[in-house]
């Protein structure tokens, strides 16, 4: 019993970093209604960002959101204002612009072979202070690192949910994602608000690389496993939602670990996408989808 | 008009070349090798490219092959690119062209598969230093010998090194775990695996595929550790292995033996990226440079003095394939291939040049397969500079001088 217990909380806290990395990409296409396939690769520009930052420095390793995050947030902002704006404004006039997910393409191709130019094939492991450490509750080990990781979900989520509903830019960003064109009318300047927002669901990223770099391995292309969760997540907890994306994580986080104690774990995989079927079935917009997008 | 201009001489000069070649046939033995020296798989061709010419030197220099009035060795090399067709036409080239002696290679199994078909129909003896694919030897020919082992011995050996070190250490060994990624690897390993533990009385506790692209293997390792078992076998790709051992680490999953297959936790960053929590696992592999080998430590500074690099096991199995030769043509006094082949397949070629191999002698099978093929099984352990090292505890003859293994591994 007290293994199954374990596999729970194991599952509840992997998820919510699952919904971490996930955050982001729902953010994104929440308002811009662009889906960014360069998100995993930008996840990993974060995390050899916060590796390096770790490793170089030897400070406390969640000190480097002081430095990941807002790299991460200009590195965006750039991107979408130098490479990703002018292919927007040749589209403007199309409600989902397919040749933007194209350049988004591109830039995931060209970002994940210049890590491999540069910082080569090879794994590296962090070792930080919480790195291996445990915590023990009733003969039940959990990795502190995930458990500040679920943490800081939470916080950013909180913070995010603050920031659209109360803020002024916030309005203004979920202005822009209702309504385009009356947004502008209404004196909403639509460009940089795309930027703001690019940068946000990039800073996002370095948020959840500085959570994962603690305990997990740094490579080239290590965001593409997380890529595919976090494609499934958004879509399970509703395009632009992020609480919806939080929750979608740890639905999934709970699938994985307690379905492997029942099946080998090569099966757990079928069974979070016949769970996803059975939500766009029943519910096409996501657990949190809002019905008017669809 | 021209063109005829161009053709006679060259004929002429072709034949001329071939009478030359046929007169001096007296004194040297051709032996044409088939190696990947360009592609994918080069590296590992200019090993074996390198060490068989290395050995051929000091065979020439030290006098040739006696019983032919001291004919010289004469390699030929020909470039596979890693490619059977290739593969198969080069050897149709050496033997009916070149009219070579003995042909060996070819690295790629792919590529020695049907080359030495060609070399069967032929009748001419082909010696194949590495290729590990099973079925090379088990095809029922007459002129096919390998001296390493094939695909089915890792298994093998890794189940051997356990009964001897239960053995030796007086340590019983009841219940194993299987982990292994899903491809055709590791599902192929798991399935030698349950037949070997059956056969061994082994109670198998966990049978644990998993995916090698999941972001998260803590579902794997929590049940791992409630299935409780002895020693684990694992097949792992580098990502998920460095994933397992850490978060086996973290959650003090503890096991008196963990035997891996190589593979990921083989790979250099494997062991730099998770440092000490792989200490005291076992990995199997083919060779390592620090076995306890007579003669091992002049020829690696020889080697690496000439190219710049340690032997590594291609190149030693190369490098013993040539020696090999000299031994079959010292026995059978004449280049005839019916008399190669008798002379082969009575080899019993002990010590010597062929010691650095980690086992002591090369004696071929019916199947023509080297029945002393061993796999070497390394224990990892922390250095003093705090770097993770590969000690060679397995087979006992070739354990590092003065090491003591760990088994069972201590409680985390």
């Amino acid at each position: 019993m007290i293994g199954y217990i374990e596999s729970v909380i194991n599952g509840i806290l992997m998820g919510s970093i699952y919904g971490l990395t996930a955050v982001g990409l729902t953010l994104i296409f929440g308002v811009m209604k662009v889906v960014n396939f360069a998100h995993g690769s930008i996840l990993m520009v974060g995390m050899f960002a916060a590796y390096w930052f770790i490793t170089l420095t030897g400070v406390n390793p969640y000190l480097a959101l002081v430095v990941v995050v807002p790299l991460l947030y200009f590195f965006g902002y750039y991107m979408q204002k130098i490479v990703i704006k002018p292919i927007f404004e040749a589209e403007k006039h199309v409600r989902e612009p397919i040749t933007v997910i194209i350049v988004t393409t591109g830039i995931w191709y060209v970002l994940d072979n210049l890590a491999l130019l540069v910082f080569g094939a090879e794994f590296r492991v962090a070792q930080t202070s919480v790195t291996g450490k445990m915590v023990e509750v009733a003969e039940m080990y959990f990795p502190l690192a995930k458990i500040i990781g679920t943490g800081i979900t939470l916080l950013l989520g909180v913070y995010l949910y603050w920031f659209l509903k109360h803020s002024r830019m916030g309005k203004a960003v979920r202005a822009t994602s209702l309504d385009r064109e009356a947004a502008t009318l209404m004196g909403i300047k639509q460009s940089r608000i795309y930027n703001i927002v690019f940068g946000m669901g990039c800073a996002c990223c370095g948020v959840a690389a500085c959570v994962l770099v603690p305990f997990y391995y740094v490579y080239p292309t290590v965001g593409v496993p997380f890529d595919i969760k976090a494609f499934v997540i958004v879509v399970l907890g509703g395009l632009g939602s992020i609480p919806g994306a939080i929750l979608g994580g740890v639905i999934i986080g709970i699938i994985e670990t307690v379905g492997a104690q029942f099946m080998a774990a090569t099966w757990t995989e079928m069974l979070i996408y016949a769970f996803f079927l059975v939500v766009l079935f029943v519910k096409p917009s996501g657990l949190f989808g809002l019905r008017q997008d669809y | 008009m021209n063109l005829k201009k161009f053709i006679v001489p060259a004929v002429v000069l072709a034949m001329g070349t071939a009478s030359f070649s046929a007169y001096a046939a007296e004194k040297v033995v051709k032996i044409g090798n088939i190696l990947p020296l360009s592609g994918p798989s080069a590296s590992v061709g200019i090993q074996g490219k390198q060490a068989r010419e290395m050995a051929v030197d000091e065979i020439n220099k030290a006098g040739g092959i006696k019983a032919l009035g001291g004919a010289k060795l004469k390699l030929l090399f020909a470039d596979s690119k890693g490619d059977p067709t290739t593969g198969v036409t080069e050897t149709e080239r050496f033997i009916s062209t070149e009219k070579v002696s003995i042909v060996t290679g070819a690295w790629n199994s792919s590529v020695t598969y049907p080359s030495t078909q060609v070399a069967e129909r032929y009748g001419v003896p082909f010696v194949v230093p590495v290729s590990v694919r099973d079925t090379i030897t088990e095809r029922g020919f007459k002129n096919v010998f390998r001296i390493a082992a094939k695909d089915s011995w890792w298994t093998r050996d890794q189940f051997r090194f356990l009964s001897d070190m239960q053995k030796e250490f007086k340590t019983p060994i009841k219940k194993v775990a299987f982990v292994y990624e899903n491809g055709d690897w590791g599902t192929g390993f798991a399935e030698k695996w349950r037949e070997l533990a059956k056969a061994a009385g082994y109670q198998v506790v966990l049978d644990e595929p998993y995916p090698s692209t999941a972001s998260d293997l803590t579902p794997v390792v929590l049940k791992l550790k409630r299935s409780n078992p002895d020693v684990v076998f694992m097949t792992s790709n580098a990502a998920d292995a460095i994933l397992l051992t850490k978060t086996m680490t973290d959650l003090k999953v503890n096991v008196k033996a963990i035997v891996t297959s190589g593979g990921g936790h083989a790979d250099p960053s494997y062991l730099a990226a998770v440092g000490k929590s792989a200490e005291y696992l076992f990995d199997i592999v083919e060779w390592e440079t620090d076995l306890n080998r007579p003669g091992l430590k002049e020829t690696n500074e020889k080697f690496k003095k000439l190219y710049g690099y340690n032997l590594t096991g291609e190149a030693v199995d190369a490098y013993a394939s040539m020696y090999l030769v000299k031994d079959v043509l010292e026995r059978a006094k004449s280049t005839d291939p019916n008399a190669l082949r008798a002379a082969l397949a009575s080899t019993n070629l002990c010590g010597g040049k062929t010691g650095l191999l980690a086992y002591n002698c090369i004696q071929f099978d019916q199947t023509g397969q080297n029945r002393n093929a061993s796999l070497v099984i390394v224990q990892v352990r922390s250095g003093k500079d705090g770097k993770m090292e590969r000690i060679t505890v397995w087979p006992k003859n070739v354990r590092r001088a003065g090491y003591k293994v760990v088994f069972p591994q201590p409680n985390k």
